[in-house]
């Protein structure tokens, strides 16, 4: 069995030439960033945490270090153990049962272990794994914290998941620029998903009918304009004429939507 | 007399005390270790000349490298004096202030340094590892998972244990300070209606004419002074 390198020298030194692709066909020496690359070789947490680990110790250290996910922050720009972490993980390359290790059996107790495996996954799979292995944790909702450069916020996993899914930048690094779901979908690579909250024209008709006794349609957001469907016509003038002036904006957007 | 004996009749020369070395020893050591120095510098050479680092060749019988188990504490020697050799202290050979590194006799100022230097390939030899780490399996990732989940939920287990135990014993100790205030209450109350019980009996037995201590200071020493009253007739 071949080893690992303890350090990343001869990862950086192989770029564009000698080392393994990534699934994706990436080199996994250039998915991140130069400059962010340059930070984390720097710092400290990567020279005296990242130094030697395999995919075993990957583990210890998530669970140790990883408080928050980010890429760099605070005004020095340092990279977060989230990042170096990931970095190290491009390094080691683990095969698909360690990432199923992380994601299901790790991921149910170490929610940061799941975040950081589906960061890695979103770098280096190819489309069709990416969308059939992150998209389970679409109903995962624990909390995770997310450090920037201006300050603290509350995420969740879901929602992590759903940014790997459909955003361009996350956490420093310029995501590859992957196939939509209906592409994939219509060239029949991907099952069409079902949603856990159920049939999309369901959910719609459902909400019409609960907001709008007299069953007209709507389009969605409209609900936001009528919030006072069942009052009585003639009771209360005042808001009723602002009320009808909402429905009718709604009804605009409505035909808007529909042309 | 011409005999060689000394005074002493020993056959001792003056010069006996001395350590007899075994010359052909010493000349064996000697040639072993000037071929090893020769070689050496012959493959510095030669790793010099192909633009090449030289390292030392692998014995064969080299660790691999693992994952540091523990952090550089650098608050340990927070108000430590250290004595350091007049000549210390310059360059990073030898021990001198600073982190030192026994195994390659260097020392170095600061943390980032010294990082750095254990992770570098001439200390990882100069400690006899490859600088190579294991590639761990799925199952080693699992049994991974596992021991740091359980070794998680000991301490958390631990953790309410001993706060149970804490509340346990602080509620024993309250329960002996309420004692002892309430033996003290007791006490105080016993003492003070003793007290009182002793002047009332006396007083029964006495009669009006008893003089209680201090109950008449007053009177005396107005009386001492020449003034028995000011025409009241209450006393």
């Amino acid at each position: 069995m071949a080893n690992h390198r303890a350090d990343e020298k001869r990862f950086l030194d192989e770029r564009g030439s000698g080392g393994p692709l990534a699934p994706n066909g990436l080199n996994p020496a250039t998915i991140m960033e130069k400059p962010v690359r340059e930070r984390i070789i720097d710092c400290y947490f990567w020279k005296d945490q990242c130094f030697a680990l395999n995919e075993a110790d990957i583990v210890d250290r998530v669970v140790v270090h990883v408080k928050f996910i980010g890429g760099t922050y605070g005004d020095a720009q340092r990279p977060s153990p989230f990042l170096c972490l990931a970095f190290k993980l491009l390094q080691l390359g683990p095969s698909d049962d360690i990432l199923r290790e992380y994601l299901d059996f790790g991921g149910e107790k170490f929610k940061y272990l799941r975040a950081l495996a589906c960061f890695y996954i979103r770098l280096t799979r190819q489309a069709k794994n990416v969308y059939n292995l992150l998209e389970p944790y679409l109903e995962d909702r624990r909390k995770l914290k997310r450090k920037t450069r201006m300050g603290t916020a509350l995420t969740f996993i879901d929602q992590f998941v759903d940014d790997l899914l459909t955003k361009e930048r996350v956490c420093a690094t310029t995501l590859w620029k992957m196939p939509k779901r209906e592409i994939l979908e219509d060239l029949e690579v991907l099952e069409p998903r079902i949603s856990p909250l159920g049939d999309i024209e369901d959910l719609l008709e459902s909400d019409v009918e609960e907001m709008d006794g007299k069953g007209r349609d709507k389009s969605p957001g409209s609900e936001f304009g009528e919030v006072t469907p069942e009052r009585e016509p003639g009771e209360m003038d005042v808001d009723k004429g602002a009320n009808e002036g909402q429905t009718m904006e709604a009804e605009s957007e409505v035909a808007s939507g529909k042309v | 007399m011409s005999s060689k004996k000394g005074a002493y009749e020993s056959n001792a020369s003056d010069t006996d005390f001395r350590k007899k070395f075994d010359r052909a020893e010493y000349a064996a050591k000697a040639s072993v270790r000037e071929a090893a120095e020769k070689e050496e510098s012959k493959a510095r050479y030669e790793a010099k000349l192909a633009g090449k680092k030289y390292y030392k060749p692998l014995t064969g019988d080299e660790i691999l490298t693992s994952a540091r188990a523990s952090r550089l504490d650098v608050s340990a020697n927070v108000g430590k004096m250290v004595l350091m050799p007049a000549g210390a202290a310059t360059g990073k050979r030898g021990r001198g202030a600073g982190f030192y590194c026994k195994d390659c006799d260097l020392t170095f100022k600061d943390s980032v340094q010294w990082v750095e230097h254990e992770n570098s390939m001439q200390h990882l030899r100069a400690i006899g590892q490859t600088g190579e780490v294991q590639r761990a399996t799925a199952s080693e990732v699992r049994e991974r998972i596992e021991r740091v989940w359980e070794a998680l939920e000991e301490e958390r287990q631990q953790d309410v244990k001993s706060l149970g135990e804490r509340l346990k014993v602080r509620q024993v100790e309250e329960e002996q300070d309420r004692e002892e205030r309430r033996r003290k209450r007791k006490e105080l109350a016993e003492r003070k209606l003793a007290k009182t019980e002793e002047e009332a009996r006396i007083k029964l037995e006495y009669g009006e004419d008893v003089r209680v201590e201090g109950e008449h200071d007053e009177d005396d020493m107005m009386a001492s002074m020449g003034i028995v009253g000011f025409g009241s007739t209450r006393k």
